[in-house]
């Protein structure tokens, strides 16, 4: 087996010493999150398009700690012609953890969770782009996750969707994503890591779970909806409810930073 | 012989078979709808599932296409819990895609693919239980698969794998025997003009035994034929009924 | 996925159906198609399971090996899922054609079975922290006839029911080194809890209804899909909205209680087959293909 070479490699087993930390049950018990947030609250968001300058649209999201940056490219023609489509684009995603983002290093290669994560981006955005309007091309949005520091994947949501403003790609309407956490009969919107895995590393127990829910709001459709755990079914159905509002929350920051980005692009013309 | 004795004085194997006994043979054909054809096959505890979908247009790249004739295209894959220990990849290493290309040759052999010119037939065989002899298993499981599909054929292709132990030849290993570490022969046969499609041995044997190994093989194989001849007449029978008027 | 080509008249005549809640195979939108369930297939395995709905068939097989626990929850053992999307489905598949559509499907049923309660994985557990079973559960398709994750989820209850892990004895040596020992008597071994698996129940919006089990026909017809995981509770363990279409908020509470209602009523006749089936013994004729 090729060894690399140039990195000083640790033992064949090893682990992390944040197992060996006392496990931090009191996270959820705190009335106030963070100081002063409440429990229906999203983080205050900071939104940012037009980084990546070799990109055709790019974005920088910030929630907390959590921060994602996102580029698109195309739309090109596609590359695979097995898998042309002579009526409607496609969209490509590539999702990365950047290998510092985590508390544990992760590796460059994509796993599991990014494809996994991949594949819920994509189903979460599409509903959302005019695909009809790009016939036999495709559209590659890649997601790098800087910091995870909980709700990734509404976040990448909203990232990738003001990426794609920002590229000009056609829209119905942008995709804002919010992710909520269920602990029995308390709910924690847009929760950060250590709310997010808090006690139950092992699984979900009663009434727990994760929801992150992808809407568009003009429309106020659901586009995406991905959960796991175990909950009520009335839970969910409220919990649905408790994202949405959630999503709508961040509308305006996300209209803020599009219309920024116009302008920066288009300057209104001083008379 | 280390270790197991497989071949007892009184002349009987490990399962109680005599040396050329084959083991209990069950098929079926037309088991799935959406294929152009399928058979599923049970010999012993070799459990195989065979599925050609074909004649059509060559998929993928054109440079695969031949003007004169058919192009044959096998996957051999085994089921991840069909062995003892689980296998982590059903399909992509060396030993599936070398038995891939044994029975992309055995069936080339067989098939009349001048009749399909600038076509594909493809052949896709599946290990759903191993005990010893799967590639007789898949070659005889895609023979009938074959014969559902309505392709046409110089005649059966039956294969059958035989060992040779103490100055016997056995027919039709089963595990334990293959594993043995003894010479495994196998053996796949046109029965009616008795044309080899395919032979491969391992091990190292006397050139003198050569000739009473290979004539219990095909024996084994002319015993397989007659099976299959059974099943295909049978499966005609029930569907001539189911189909008439 | 193994897909069909759909005329824009036949679409009309699909949904036109669903609406007056008759389907093209004469069906109700909450009905499932026929199902045939069998258990013990395949004998090298710990335990297996073949079900056919409609024409999509499925083969599981559950493979118990002994491993060592994960760091984080060191008395519990852990399931490990694969699914294989054979060529023998559809020629798409060859070579690593269905790799893409394997890991989508394994990674759901990791989500699935992300819970507590789905299977005790303390009953797994062998020597805490040294230790434990590992439960391989192999998928295999053989063939696809649309609605995969429900033939699968029922498949892979079936097959965890007849699973039967050996017991172990665990000896200790004079320098306190642990050995396992293996019960040699096969009858002497371990069942696993099932209840609490969950059934997945896949709703596609079809018009403005929406259908259970739908055949490739109909998902053709469908932008929008509601996959749940329910359990016979009526706990819902997994939801994921599928295909490239929104739904609207209502349309979501609305399958989300059809799919409760729909995945309860699963259960308890599918418990009561595998008890029944079980219940023959040594009596039942094994089918398997050979029908």
């Amino acid at each position: 087996m090729p060894t690399d070479t140039k990195r000083l490699r640790g033992p064949e087993e090893s682990q992390s010493p944040m197992l060996f930390l006392p496990p931090d049950a009191q996270i959820l018990k705190a009335s106030s999150r963070d100081g002063s947030r409440g429990h229906a609250d999203v983080r205050p968001i900071f939104a940012r398009c037009g980084l990546v300058s070799q990109a055709k649209g790019s974005a920088y999201l910030e929630a907390g700690n959590t921060k994602i940056i996102c580029s698109v490219y195309g739309p090109r023609e596609t590359e695979r012609k097995d898998e042309t489509d002579m009526k409607s684009g496609r969209l490509l995603c590539d999702f990365r953890l950047a290998p510092f983002s985590c508390l544990k290093r992760g590796a460059w290669i994509q796993g599991n969770e990014e494809r996994d994560l991949s594949v819920a981006l994509i189903e979460s955005l599409q509903p959302g782009v005019c695909l009809h309007r790009y016939p036999r091309s495709q559209i590659e949005i890649n997601v790098v996750v800087l910091e995870n520091d909980g709700s990734i994947l509404a976040h990448a949501v909203t990232c990738a969707s003001i990426a794609l403003a920002d590229a000009g790609i056609e829209m119905y309407d942008v995709v804002l994503g919010c992710t909520l956490r269920q602990d029995g009969d308390t709910c924690l919107v847009d929760p950060t890591f250590a709310e997010e895995s808090g006690n139950w590393l092992g699984g979900y127990g009663e009434n727990q779970g994760r929801v992150t829910v992808a809407l568009l709001p003009n429309f106020n459709q659901v586009s995406g909806l991905h959960a796991d755990g175990e909950m009520r079914e009335d839970t969910l159905t409220e919990a649905v409810r408790t994202c949405m509002d959630g999503c709508h929350k961040l509308y305006p920051v996300v209209q803020h930073a599009l219309l920024r980005a116009v302008k920066r692009k288009a300057p209104p013309s001083v008379k | 012989m280390a270790g197991v004795e497989l071949l007892s004085d009184q002349g009987y194997r490990l399962d109680g078979r005599k040396a050329s006994e084959l083991r209990k043979v069950q098929a079926r054909m037309g088991v799935f709808a959406q294929a152009d054809g399928s058979a599923y096959i049970e010999q012993g505890n070799t459990k195989a599932l065979a599925v050609v979908y074909g004649p059509h247009e060559v998929r993928g790249s054109r440079s695969r296409t031949m003007h004169d004739r058919a192009v044959i295209n096998c996957q051999y894959s085994m089921a991840t819990f069909s062995t003892a220990e689980r296998k982590r990849r059903p399909h992509g290493d060396r030993k599936s895609s070398e038995m891939s290309l044994h029975l992309k040759q055995t069936f080339e052999a067989a098939v009349l693919t001048q009749l399909y010119p600038r076509s594909q037939i493809d052949i896709y065989v599946k290990i759903l239980q191993s005990d010893g002899g799967n590639y007789s298993a898949c070659v005889n499981a895609a023979t009938l698969a074959l014969v559902d599909a309505g392709i046409p054929m110089r005649d059966y292709v039956c294969a059958c794998t035989a060992g040779f132990v103490e100055d016997t030849p056995l027919a039709d290993l089963c595990h334990a025997e293959e594993s043995g570490g003894g010479t495994t022969l196998a053996l796949a046969l046109l029965p009616r003009s008795r044309h080899i499609a395919l032979v491969q041995m391992d091990a190292r044997l006397h050139q003198d035994h050569l000739d009473m190994l290979m004539e219990a093989a095909a024996e084994a194989c002319r015993g397989l034929s007659k099976v299959l001849d059974g099943v295909v007449r049978q499966h005609l029978q029930e569907v001539s009924v189911l189909t008439r008027d | 996925m193994a897909s069909v080509q759909v005329s824009e008249a036949e679409k009309v005549y699909i949904m036109h159906g669903v609406r007056d809640d008759l389907r093209v195979d004469g069906r109700g939108c909450e009905d499932y198609r026929h199902m045939v369930i069998e258990t013990d297939v395949v004998s090298n395995t710990d335990g297996s399971a073949k079900v056919s709905l409609g024409h999509s068939d499925i083969l599981v097989g559950v493979k118990a090996e002994i491993g060592k626990p994960r760091a984080l929850v060191p008395d519990e053992g852990y399931l490990e899922f694969f699914v294989d999307c054979s060529a023998n489905a559809t020629p798409e598949f060859e070579g690593r054609g269905g790799e893409e559509l394997g890991i989508d499907l394994s990674n759901t049923l990791y989500k699935v079975f992300n819970n507590k309660h789905s299977i005790d994985l303390r009953s797994l557990c062998i020597c805490p922290g040294e230790h434990c079973w590992v439960l391989y559960v192999d998928v295999l398709l053989l063939q696809c006839d649309g609605n995969l994750f429900d033939a699968i989820s029922i498949a892979i209850k079936a097959a965890l029911f007849n699973t039967r892990i050996p017991k172990v004895h665990i000896s200790e040596d004079a320098e306190g080194g642990k050995e396992i020992e293996l019960s040699d008597d096969p009858y002497d071994c371990v069942r696993l809890n099932v209840e609490n698996v969950p059934c997945i129940v896949t709703l596609c919006k079809v018009g403005q209804r929406h259908v259970v089990d739908a055949t490739l026909q109909e998902k053709a017809c469908s932008v929008a899909s509601l996959l749940l995981a329910v359990t016979h509770k009526g706990m819902v363990t997994c939801v994921r909205k599928m295909g490239g279409g929104s739904l609207d908020p209502e349309s979501i509470s609305e399958m989300t209680e059809t799919g409760k209602r729909v995945g309860k009523a699963l259960h308890a006749p599918l418990m009561d087959l595998l008890k029944k089936e079980e219940g023959l013994g040594k009596n039942r004729q094994k089918v398997g293909f050979l029908r």
